[in-house]
């Protein structure tokens, strides 16, 4: 047999014990053991367990019926709680409050409101508090909205340092070009021309830029998803990359670096040719 | 002979620190088709700016330039692109081939400017390049020829498009004495088969060669 678990260890409402091996495993009410939680005791199908709501009353007996995967929960992922499952009846004689409930979920027909439902519930008798799961699901992402505003901080100072470096790529690239623009202009190629290629090698740019920062984006996100899925033990993704995400910031590179582009190329095309040429 | 380039009284000013720089004081140049004109001098005579000028790639102060009949002076900014385009031909001391593209495509860069059709252009910068003896480095980008292949690649450009007259600046002046001749040579075919040539040089073989040759000293020809 071994010791009773720390309090941190508290699973949903029962403290359990181990108890090995099982002396009469069948009649013995059966509970889901969460994966983590059955890995760190080393729970096995068929193992039996004493339970109970404290540590010093270890009054029930159950036996490990199944170990389960929990539901990857964002809201769960930093904290060191572990549950166990088992069937209502079996927790409230485990409890010794048969007729008490804290809360219970209920299900809406297809067409009924939930804020209006919540609102008829909440008149129909004094003490109930009946919420829509929206606004649970609200209340408990607040965390996840702010760090989401952070992350587009974040992205729109990022967009906005690659916009400045990409018309300094430009400037830089046309700058580069003085002499052979010069030579484009002497030899009667029209500045609409000259105007064209660079915006299509701006283009060119962009948009091996954004592929190349795609690439980067879904190599980084990896790593990520792969250290924090193997740090937390979850299968949450951390990072993610959608398609929708790598369309923009395609078309978003795109139109910068036309701009970009445009502004560079503009400038050169409308310098008189002697004076890139440098004698003018 | 038909006169093809005409000069007139040019005269060219620059303001430099405050003060006028003369680069030309009247010079007036009369080059027929079939010409093979050397315009030679010590540096800052004023070669290099008459060229730019008969080029229409600057504007004299005072003056006018006459190609094939057409005054220079006359024509917008998009006509005389396209003039420079159609009628005139461009080698630089430099070369200045664009390094991203291969030897054909630079001589079709002039042809497809013009709106000949690939197929076309494709063609007439074969025969341009076989022309020169680059046959077999029409592929090649221009960064990976010699100085004299790629002054013989601007020398194809510069006939792509049937130009009127060849303007040269110090064509052999990156070029050390062997591959110059090279280049000498060729202009010396060019102009048996009847192109005219209007050269800038310190080279004295160059300028024993051509048919004619024009002494610069202080913005003025000087015989």
């Amino acid at each position: 047999m071994r010791s009773a678990l720390p309090p941190s260890f508290l699973a949903l409402v029962a403290v359990l014990a181990l108890v090995r091996p099982a002396p009469a495993a069948a009649q013995l009410p059966g509970i889901a053991v969460e994966r983590r939680l059955a890995g760190e005791l080393s729970l096995r199908v068929g193992d039996t367990l004493r339970l109970g709501a404290a540590p010093d009353s270890m009054r029930g007996v159950g036996v490990v019926a199944a170990i389960y995967e929990p539901r990857p929960d964002p809201a769960q992922i930093t904290k060191q709680d572990r549950y166990v499952r088992m069937h209502l009846p079996d927790l409230a004689r485990l409890l010794g409050a048969p007729d008490r409930v804290d809360r219970f979920g209920v299900a809406l027909r297809p067409g009924i409101a939930p804020d209006s439902a919540a609102a008829r519930l909440d008149r129909s008798a004094f003490g109930y508090q009946a919420y829509p799961s929206a606004a649970i699901a609200s209340e408990s992402s607040q965390t996840f909205l702010v760090v989401s505003r952070f992350h587009r901080a974040i992205a729109v100072i990022t967009i906005v340092a690659s916009a400045v470096f990409l018309l300094c790529v430009m400037l830089l690239k046309v700058e580069e070009r003085r002499m052979d623009a010069a030579v484009m202009r002497f030899v009667g190629v029209r500045r609409r021309t000259i105007f064209g290629a660079l915006l299509l090698e701006a283009a060119v740019i962009a948009v091996l830029g954004s592929a190349v920062g795609t690439a980067l984006a879904l190599a980084a996100g990896a790593a990520t998803n792969a250290y924090y899925r193997r740090f937390f033990h979850t299968a949450l993704t951390f990072s993610l990359i959608t398609p929708g995400i790598v369309g923009f910031s395609v078309a978003l590179s795109l139109a910068l670096g036309l701009v970009a582009g445009a502004a560079a190329a503009w400038r050169l095309v409308r310098t008189r040719p002697m004076v890139l040429w440098g004698r003018g | 002979m038909t006169p093809t380039l005409i000069a007139r009284d040019l005269r060219k000013d620059y303001p430099m620190n405050g003060e006028t720089v003369h680069a030309l004081r009247g010079v007036s140049l009369r080059v027929d088709s079939g010409d093979y004109a050397a315009i030679v001098g010590p540096s800052g005579s004023g070669k290099s700016t008459l060229l730019q000028l008969l080029g229409g790639i600057d504007t004299p102060t005072a003056g006018a330039v006459e190609l094939s009949g057409t005054r220079l002076d006359a024509l917008s900014d998009r006509e005389l692109t396209r003039l420079r385009l159609t009628r005139l031909g461009f080698v630089f001391q430099r070369f200045h081939l664009l390094p991203v593209l291969t030897a054909r495509e630079n001589v079709e860069l002039p042809m497809a400017e013009a709106g000949v059709r690939g197929p076309e252009r494709r063609v007439r910068a074969r025969e341009l390049l076989d022309y020169v003896g680059l046959a077999q480095r029409e592929n090649h980008r221009a960064t990976q020829l010699s100085g004299g292949e790629m002054q013989r690649v601007a020398i194809a450009r510069a006939l792509a498009n049937r130009p009127a007259v060849v303007l040269a600046d110090e064509p052999t002046g990156e070029l050390d004495a062997a591959t110059g001749r090279e280049i000498l040579d060729l202009f010396l075919r060019l102009n048996r088969d009847g192109t005219t040539l209007v050269v800038v040089t310190h080279d004295d073989r160059l300028a024993a060669e051509a048919g004619r040759v024009i002494h610069m000293l202080d913005g003025a020809i000087r015989d």
